[in-house]
């Protein structure tokens, strides 16, 4: 699809036609410039206020506050604008400049009222200045560093507390002027070296609610020099240039999607003039260039050991190229200066079936939804076909140039991880186990002695501040055995632990062949002597593993503890939880009513009898460790 | 450039940027078009500056009360090229 001029678009926009939306979120991903992006911006505002059909229904609005020392117009317009155009639309709150000391501590102010989900806060370049001397003790300048570092931290903490919301907190832009000159380096109490302490500090001391807006680097990625504009700052005390607005707010556009939003969990890779140069089928395994004895080696093996550092950092791997079998793994096998190994990999296609058709049956066989996967190639026929009959992957064109295939993958801005927990890194074996486990199911044919065999291990926790983090993770990245996708920050999460009227619990699962980790979690909703399941989910992982059943059980048990005679189960239907439709009726749960957006179903547990499982339950919710 | 020479330039710009077509006069201003609020007004200094070349310094744009003294800031800058 050829990206659309202005006039295209204000055509699409002035005949009303919901095409418009598509076109403009492609315009807005190509646009770099200011201008661009705002006049981009200013015909979304205008396609509203005409009314211009929205494709499918739109998510809920994210209430999201900004306040700092600056004036964050016309910021808020862009990130509005990225947000929007991600589908991720906003209800914004512009603080006044530099007032947001009060604005975060009066609990009876305008900010708090409106109940911010994220807080964004910039505080002001003058904080970034040590207020002594530049010959001080080297002491007492890093104590005045780590005082603003707490103070910040402080303010932040307060928001968090007092509003529920997660915070994202800009760093300090270093400055670009000369003064006071190479001295600059041989003491704290010059800006460069203060701010430098003072982002490290904040970066290392932010608690999991502060999310680091990282304007350094933002900075040092276009160049200070560029970055900064006086001449803006006197106007209209603005942060940066209009180029520098651009960077700052996609920046935060994405950090707060990643809120909400999962990295993509599959790399998939093409193999010939992707992984090494040349086609092995063609040119033989000493044809091939891979590794140091060539320019375009060193490249294709530069870019491999990012890939195996994506992996280690949990992204799972997997080869989908048109080849044969038997040729495409003999690199892996025998050329000394591959990085790669076939044992990294998830999954290893290698035939003559169209891309997209190997892409779908791979999300089958791992489980995974298509849209958690990237693919990469160097040839934008196959890209293309990716792109038309898998749209649900990111494909990205490699290019021509091996040299850049590194940077293209590094700034894809696809695999960053929020935090890493544990279980990310496991994931590997995780999914390595599941094909042992696979070839196991394949040598017996009874379900019951299999599930028996695998001697599987539960443990279940009601949640728990320590759990937050992957409770949060889960919660925001599962779709398909997912009953009502309601999404919740981790700070929702936590405000759940105190709150009498919910009942909530997770299941970790443990076999012969691995720790699955946390794979399933329950929100209940107590109201009267109903249990309303506001949440249930599981990882697809786990599917016929009879944690669906545990989980039944818990729920009932936890129900009737509290007093409940019946469960109520909630269905809201998404473009991908069809897999958990009859998930209610299929667990003896009468329908109440069944409507095309919502489904309610009810289940009396006076007399529930536990169904009878494979999984040793080793602790239960509530109960003593 | 003379001020009706900026003028017939700043027109392309300003049809680019505005929905509604705006027919510029050197006596218009930013008060007799709705459009034209304060968040437009920085779009189009950045499209201006960039489509003719040229830097405003602090201050100077804000102090122009119509296109017509807009203009001709333009072709005062340009002169210094």
């Amino acid at each position: 699809m050829a990206t659309a001029t202005n006039d295209d678009l204000k055509k699409l926009l002035l005949g009303g036609d919901p095409a418009f939306w598509e076109r403009l979120a492609v315009r807005t991903r190509e646009a770099a410039e200011f201008d661009e992006l705002f006049f981009l911006s200013s015909l979304r505002k205008k396609a509203h206020k005409r009314g211009v059909p929205l494709p499918s229904a739109t998510p809920e609005k994210l209430r999201l506050a900004l306040v700092g020392g600056y004036s964050l117009y016309p910021l808020h317009e862009l990130l509005e604008h990225f947000l929007e155009t991600q589908g991720a639309p906003v209800e914004l709150f512009v603080g006044d400049y530099d007032n947001f000391t009060s604005e975060i501590t009066d609990g009876a102010g305008r900010l708090h009222a409106f109940r911010p989900q994220v807080l964004f806060f910039l505080p002001s370049a003058r904080f970034g200045k040590y207020p002594g001397q530049l010959t001080d003790p080297r002491a007492a300048q890093e104590a005045e560093a780590r005082r603003l570092v707490q103070h910040l931290l402080d303010l932040c903490r307060t928001a968090h507390e007092r509003m529920q919301c997660e915070v994202a907190l800009a760093n300090f832009v270093l400055p670009a002027r000369h003064d006071p000159g190479p001295y600059r380096s041989r003491t704290l109490g010059s800006d460069w070296n203060f701010r430098k302490l003072v982002n490290l500090e904040l970066g290392l001391a932010a608690p999991p609610y502060v999310h680091i807006c990282d304007l350094e680097f933002l900075a040092n990625r276009r160049g200070a020099h560029g970055a900064l504009d006086d001449r803006a700052w006197f106007e209209s005390k603005q942060p940066g240039s209009p180029a520098f607005l651009v960077d700052f707010s996609r920046e935060l556009a994405q950090l707060i999607l990643s809120l909400r939003r999962p990295p993509k969990k599959v790399l998939v890779l093409d193999l010939d003039n992707t992984l090494w140069g040349g086609v092995v089928a063609d040119d033989g395994l000493e044809g091939i260039e891979v590794g140091d004895t060539s320019p375009r080696g060193e490249a294709f093996k530069a870019f491999q050991r990012y890939v195996k550092s994506l992996k280690d950092r949990g992204v799972l791997l997997a080869v989908c190229s048109k080849n044969d079998h038997a040729k495409a793994a003999e690199p892996f096998e025998k050329h000394p200066e591959m990085v790669l190994q076939l044992s990294d990999f998830a999954a290893f296609t290698a035939n003559w079936e169209p891309k997209s058709d190997n892409l779908r049956r791979m999300a089958a066989e791992l489980k995974l939804g298509l849209d958690s996967f990237v693919f990469v190639d160097d040839n934008p026929a196959e890209v293309d076909i990716v792109r038309q009959f898998a749209p649900e992957v990111t494909a990205i064109y490699l290019g021509p140039d091996p040299a850049e295939y590194l940077a293209t993958l590094q700034d894809c801005r696809l695999f960053e991880p929020r935090s890493i927990t544990a279980d990310d890194l496991q994931r590997t074996t995780q999914y390595r186990s599941e094909q042992e486990r696979q070839s196991l199911l394949a040598s017996v044919t009874d379900m019951d002695a299999y599930l028996a065999s695998l001697a599987m291990e539960g443990v279940i926790s009601e949640f728990t501040a320590l759990d937050a983090p992957r409770l949060s993770q889960l919660i925001n990245k599962s779709n398909q055995f997912n009953l009502t996708t309601r999404r919740r920050t981790e700070a929702e999460v936590l405000a759940l632990l105190g709150d009498a009227a919910y009942v909530t619990f997770s299941m970790r699962l443990k076999d012969r062949f691995g720790d699955h980790g946390l794979i399933s979690i329950v929100i209940g909703h107590k109201q009267g002597t109903n249990l309303e399941i506001d949440t249930w989910l599981m990882s697809c992982r786990v599917l016929k593993r009879q944690v669906e059943e545990e989980v039944l059980n818990e729920l009932a048990r936890l129900a009737r503890a509290q007093g409940c005679t019946r469960l109520i189960g909630v269905y809201l239907p998404t473009a991908k939880n069809e897999m958990v439709k009859d998930h209610y009726p299929r667990f003896g749960f009468a329908t109440v009513s069944e409507t095309p957006p919502r489904s309610e179903y009810a289940l009396d547990v006076t007399n529930f009898q536990p169904v009878p499982t494979k999984i040793k339950i080793l602790r239960r919710a509530y109960e003593p460790s | 450039m003379n001020q009706a020479e900026v003028i017939a330039r700043l027109q392309t710009i300003f049809d680019d940027i505005f929905l509604e077509p705006v027919k510029l006069t050197p006596q218009l201003s930013a008060t007799e078009v709705e459009e034209w609020d304060s968040l437009l007004q920085i779009s189009i200094v950045v499209a201006v500056e960039k489509a003719f070349g040229v830097r405003f310094r602090v201050g100077e744009v804000e102090t122009t009360r119509n296109v017509g003294e807009f203009a001709d800031l333009i072709a005062r800058r340009l002169q210094e090229k």
